[in-house]
């Protein structure tokens, strides 16, 4: 790179650091360094690092006849819509009920699945074939998120190369390889989500290592397999426009501005040109962004609507009681208790509309996206870029709960980034409370052990030891009284697991109070994450970058 | 023991440590054997004062600092450079080449970062989640009507149990699934059934439910397997690795636990075929705990417990039963006769408990006649489908049983019981004769006249609390009599290679990688499951199976396909993998011929049965050579008693010398190495290293530093090759 380069982040100078571990080698000495050496993983993969990868292929492997949500059916139908319709017909058809609504990359990759798929059982990717849950679809669909999976881990391992911590850098890639969170959504549940947030800590690294436009390629591309990334876009562009297209002194680079322009419209391109030559932009685009559901998904997304939601029930049983002469929308007192999907409308409190929940988080995001433009580093980005995922998820439209993941993902990476007590409470509160609003997902009794124990088990293995060397005394009265008030409330999360648990068996499975534990579940874990997400964004707002 | 009254001072400052039970065959009694042993060498760093208290050993009366000569300290002194040095080997980096296996990374990750507490708790924890999630999977005889499988017969015992009188039990229905274990299972099934039918009473409808599939029973169902498995054989392990690893690191102790618990072959049937082997084998793994802390009856209870459970445990009984007699032996005949009047009297009663409801004060005699014939079905044939045991492999390769003794059945079955009972029997009598010739005398009057003489075997006077000496025999007589129950008897099912899986994967727990018992205990308990493929193939557990021998593979780091051809269980390792990769793969890619239906069972039998009959050899020959370090072989210390006496005059006459000249220091020098304590010292030396599996001669592997140091002894003359 020229000279001219604005200060590249610190990361991408500093030596590799040698591991606690013995390496399954000697480093070998350096050699000419071939473009493809990155891709040689096994040459210096140590023997805990192949362990845990053949660990968590054999757990994954044994939950392969587990509980399967409706998204195995979507997955399997686009497969067949894929594999059996021309291009042109992937976004009109309507044989399911499942129709295909994620971008064309998405499209082009369920194309290059349903290939082997229709070799090993035709079955698979016939289009009538609806609700087809044959062994044969089962283990192949189960089998290619586990490989695609590997992208994940292999930008993990990468991670861990270089690292200026490498004991917590490694614990923390380790940790998100086997995160509870992914095996719950990807390999019970099904879905993708490995695979997608693998490209992303891919473009993440690139930031890391310097390499911005690279960072910003494999972006786009991102943005072109699953829209819902577009949370992330507004941190992405400060950090790349600053950083990358202008001088530290706040000049504009043309060439660079331009070269970044041209690969992500080439991105776009590759993805959305067959399409806007069909002249389909429009179907594929109504399809993309589907703006007819409600505030809150059926199980509310534990996030400030969440609350509010909650507080407006609250409201309506004080308005009850009291008397009060307060105009209560009718439509209101049936919609929100039961949380059918569609649309949420509030009985005291007066609705929210979308342009609203688009203005909040939009105004959140702005505040971080200010200080980002302030200190364009790799530390200050990977905050803002969790910050900005972060916002989109506590105040966002019709939010579905496996997006915390959007949240706790890059987290990790910015607690790698600073490495203070005060950003791991953050974490680990963010974390207990965002893998605790994932279980209700798994709500058949078989799966209820499995996500119980395995985070359990997560959770030991990975805060346990960050604790103890992170850990630092708080200074004074409030602060004590604080860190109190948090571990209380981390450890309500075992009286709420087992009043969840409980609950059904007590109220005799009354359809009218069904909804109490979800709803007790929903409001407890939102608590924690504006709580986390209040923490985080003071502690990004007074960092000195 | 006597000599606690009058303990070494440096026996407190650095304790000698006693040797641990499984891996090598020192147990406290031999190393107590002051003639036998010349050395009694401490395992750690030395200091001068445990010099002293360890080689008190060796000079035989009793206060060291008096007779401490000039050349036992050289001696121990080249012994701990010995020591240091192999310490140090092991800290060399190349010693990380060898895979340790990712169970010791772990623990040694965990012990490192302070989460040692936390080692138990989180592998309990795991191995429970992974055993829930092979229960996610299909079980024996799913969606199989008319008879389905082992799930249906568990479950219909439940709905019987509960329904109908305890004396109906055993001759309600026998066609379906008719009641065919002891009544422990009975009373456990009765428990189970009452909790389920309270959950949902339909479960265990009487005849309604039969063929009762739903997801809530399923889980149900699960949910026993797992509790009963977390009641019994997780203690169980856990006792076993505090007590049977009890002198061996926390480390060894854990890593031993974890890879106990995640057994992929029990792992695989107990709660993917669905049964409840592991309460049995928790019973008799608890036995073998209660015997080596020497609560002999409570063993003894709990082994009768364990047949009470399911009588498949009867292949452990020649055994057990060898051990408590030869205890009762190596007691001598006062304290012998009494413990076997005892040991009788306990294990009566208790089989009297257990079947108490079928007996004639509750019942007529014939709900006991009727059980009995039902827990002992002599009327099926010689074997079912294709088990990998000595008959079906012969009916394969050298001639039809069946058609050969058309009509002449008892012979087969007499011809079985006999090949069985020869198959046993080097076990039976390795414990008996190892108990008789270090059976306890009455002391001597020599004996009583030196009575503050320490480690003088001779004067133990409380003899219960104390090992018997024969307990590291257990295991292998445990595997030698399983295995060849598994082998040679009638009616053998593949599922009962369990039971000799048991005492092998003890045996493998404590060893590392690169020792022969590892060898042969991971390629044992692999093929092990991979005996059973065709019937996990059967329940829809194919990829439960890969991912286990994938996880318990890497945990005990053991790789299948690497190449150790240097010894001949490497090389028959690395054939066996291969052809099992084969068959595997063969059965991928292509349908078994019309003419040969069975043609990938019938390969398994044929690639896994010599494998077995292979363990059962070695496992004969190791017991040979544990209780050769014990004690000696038949014949090897036939005048051990003449000797022992020329000694007792030897001592006596030290003791006067000494008497006269109480410096004599250099004189005693001679005492020690003229008694013929050294003759026979080398061979032993090196028998002992044989017998904890180790090729001492040729130096692979890991050595114990001790047992370095009894060859340096043995090999002073100058065998070149152990230069340290």
């Amino acid at each position: 790179m020229p000279n001219s380069v604005p200060p590249s982040p610190k990361h991408a100078r500093w030596p590799v650091i040698p591991e606690d571990d013995v390496p399954e080698q000697p480093k070998a000495p350096p050699q000419s360094p071939s473009p493809w050496a990155w891709l040689n993983i096994w040459k210096d993969t140590t023997r805990s690092e192949t362990d845990l990868l053949l660990f968590s292929t054999a757990f994954k492997l044994l939950l392969f006849p587990s509980y399967r949500s409706t998204d195995f059916e979507v997955h399997r139908n686009w497969l067949a819509i894929t594999y059996s319709l021309p291009i042109s017909q992937w976004y009109y058809d309507t044989t399911s009920e499942w129709t295909l609504d994620y971008p064309p990359f998405f499209a082009y990759f369920e194309k290059l699945l349903s290939i082997p798929a229709s070799f090993i059982d035709p079955g698979i990717t016939h289009l009538r074939n609806v609700n087809y849950d044959a062994w044969s679809v089962v283990a192949y669909q189960r089998t290619t998120v586990m490989l695609t999976e590997l992208i994940l881990g292999l930008a993990l391992l990468r991670f861990t190369r270089g690292a200026v911590a490498p004991f917590r850098q490694r614990i923390l890639s380790a940790s998100l390889f086997l995160h509870p969170g992914f095996l719950i959504i990807d390999h019970i549940h099904f879905q993708y989500n490995g695979f997608m947030f693998g490209i992303l800590l891919w473009s993440i690294l690139m930031a890391r290592d310097g390499k911005k436009l690279a960072s910003g390629v494999l972006f786009a591309v991102l943005l072109n397999f699953k829209h819902i990334y577009i949370y992330l876009a507004p941190a992405y562009f400060v950090y790349l426009l600053r950083s990358y297209c202008m001088s530290p002194s706040g000049d504009i680079l043309p060439t660079r501005f331009i070269s970044l322009a041209n690969a992500v419209i080439l991105v776009f391109a590759a993805s959305f040109g067959p399409f806007i030559s069909m002249g389909q932009l429009p179907q594929l685009l109504s399809r993309l962004f589907p703006f007819t559901r409600g505030l809150n998904h059926a199980y509310w997304a534990p996030n400030a609507w969440a609350l509010l939601t909650a507080a407006d029930r609250v409201l309506l049983r004080l308005v009850r009681w009291s008397g009060m002469n307060v105009t209560v929308h009718e439509q209101g007192i049936t919609s929100t208790s039961r949380g059918l999907v569609g649309d949420t409308v509030f009985a005291v409190i007066p609705n929210i509309k979308p342009i609203h929940t688009f203005i909040i988080t939009i105004a959140f995001q702005m505040l971080f996206l200010v200080k980002l433009w302030r200190a364009p580093n790799y530390k200050s980005f990977v905050t803002a870029l969790t910050l900005c995922g972060y916002s989109s998820y506590m105040f966002g439209w019709h939010v579905h709960e496996k997006a915390v993941l959007l949240i706790i993902v890059p987290l990790r990476r910015s607690l790698l980034a600073a490495d203070s007590y005060a950003y791991f409470k953050t974490y680990m509160i963010a974390s207990i409370a965002g893998i605790f609003s994932l279980f209700p997902l798994l709500f058949t009794p078989a799966e209820t052990l499995l996500k119980i124990v395995y985070s359990l088990v997560w959770g030991v293995m990975v805060l346990r030891p960050l604790y103890k060397q992170v850990y630092e005394f708080p200074a004074s009265l409030p602060w004590v009284l604080l860190e109190q008030l948090e571990n209380a409330y981390l450890a309500g999360f075992a009286l709420l697991q087992a009043f969840v648990l409980v609950f059904p068996t007590l109220s005799g499975e009354k359809p009218e109070v069904e909804f109490l534990p979800l709803m007790m579940t929903s409001v407890y874990c939102a608590t924690g994450l504006a709580w986390a997400f209040i923490r985080l964004s003071i502690i990004y707002l007074k960092q000195q970058y | 023991m006597i000599c606690s009254s009058e303990t070494e001072p440096a026996q407190i400052v650095s304790p000698v440590p006693r040797r641990h039970l499984l891996q090598t065959s020192e147990s406290l009694h031999w190393l107590r054997l002051g003639e036998l042993s010349d050395y009694d060498g401490p395992a750690r760093g030395i200091s001068p004062a445990s010099v002293a208290s360890s080689s008190a050993s060796a000079f035989p009366s009793s206060s060291a600092s008096k007779r401490l000569s000039f050349s036992a300290l050289l001696e121990h002194e080249r012994i701990a450079r010995g020591i240091r040095t192999s310490a140090s080997l092991r800290r060399d980096p190349s010693d990380n080449r060898i895979d340790q296996g990712a169970v010791r990374r772990w623990v040694r990750w965990m012990h490192k970062h302070n989460l040692k507490a936390w080692v138990v708790p989180s592998a309990i924890a795991v191995s429970t989640w992974v055993k829930w999630s092979i229960g996610l999977g299909g079980y024996s005889g799913h969606a199989t009507p008319p008879m389905f499988g082992d799930y249906e017969a568990q479950r219909h015992w439940m709905e019987l149990t509960i329904h109908l009188p305890i004396q109906q039990w055993y001759t309600y229905d026998p066609r379906y699934w008719g009641l065919d274990y002891p009544p422990l299972t009975a009373y456990v099934s009765w428990i189970c059934g009452q909790v389920g039918s309270w959950i949902d009473p339909s479960w265990f409808a009487l005849e309604a439910s039969r063929g009762t599939e739903t997801p809530g029973n399923k889980l149900f169902m699960r949910a026993t397997v797992l509790v009963l498995d977390a009641l019994v054989f997780v203690p169980a392990l856990y006792a076993f690795t505090r007590i049977w690893h009890g002198t061996r690191s926390s480390r060894t102790q854990h890593a031993a636990l974890i890879t106990l618990l995640f057994h992929p072959a029990l792992l695989l049937i107990d709660f993917g075929h669905f049964q409840y082997n592991s309460v049995m084998l928790g019973l008799t793994l608890l036995a073998m705990d209660a015997f080596a802390v020497g609560l002999d009856f409570v063993g003894a209870v709990l082994f009768v417990l364990s047949l009470g459970f399911k009588q498949m445990a009867l292949y452990y009984s020649p055994v057990v039963g060898a051990y408590l007699l030869g205890k009762c032996i190596y007691l001598g005949p006062n304290n012998g006769a009494r413990l076997f009047i005892r040991l009788a009297l306990v294990t009566v009663l208790s089989f009297i408990i257990l079947f108490a409801p079928l007996l004639p004060p509750f019942a007529p005699i014939s709900a006991l006649g009727a059980s009995i014939s039902r827990i002992f079905p002599f009327a099926r044939g010689l074997f079912e489908d294709k088990v990998a045991n000595f008959w079906c492999f012969t009916n394969v390769t050298v001639l039809k049983w069946k058609r050969v003794f058309n009509g002449r059945e008892v012979l087969l079955v007499r011809a079985s019981a006999a090949l069985t009972a020869l198959g046993f029997l080097p076990a039976v009598v390795g414990l008996l004769w190892g108990s008789y010739k270090m059976r306890l005398r009455s002391p001597s009057p020599l004996a009583r006249e030196q009575i503050d003489a320490p480690a003088t075997p001779i004067t133990h006077s409380i003899p219960f609390p104390v090992p018997t000496p024969t307990l590291p025999l257990l295991p292998y007589a445990l595997l030698t009599t399983s295995m060849s129950f598994f082998l040679f008897s009638f009616q053998v099912h593949e599922k009962t290679i369990l039971l000799p899986l048991l005492p092998l994967a003890l045996l493998l727990s404590g060893a590392t990688p690169g020792e022969e018992v590892f060898a042969w205990g991971a390629l044992g308990n692999v093929v092990g499951v991979f005996s059973m493929w065709p019937l996990l193939k059967k329940d829809g557990l194919g990829v439960q199976y890969l991912a286990m021998v994938l996880l318990w593979c890497r945990l005990i780091g053991y790789n299948p396909f690497a190449m150790r051809l240097h010894s001949f269980v490497g090389l028959l390792s690395a054939a066996v993998h291969i052809s099992m990769g084969l068959l595997h793969l063969l059965e991928l890619v292509m349908a078994p011929p019309a003419r040969y239906p069975d043609l990938f069972p019938v390969l398994n039998v044929l690639v896994s049965t010599p494998v077995f009959g292979l363990v059962w050899l070695w496992s004969i020959r190791r017991g040979i050579e544990v209780s050769w370090a014990m004690g000696g072989l038949i014949g090897s210390r036939a005048d051990a008693k003449d000797k022992r006496k020329e000694e007792e005059k030897e001592q006596r006459k030290e003791r006067e010398r000494e008497k006269a000249n109480s410096l004599s220091t250099v004189d005693s020098v001679p005492s020690l190495s003229g008694s013929g304590i050294r003759k026979d010292a080398g061979t032993r030396a090196q028998s002992l290293g044989f017998a904890s599996g180790q090729d001492v001669l040729r130096g692979r592997g890991y050595r114990d530093p001790r047992r370095r140091a009894l060859e340096r002894l043995s090999t002073r003359a100058g065998n070149g090759e152990e230069g340290g």
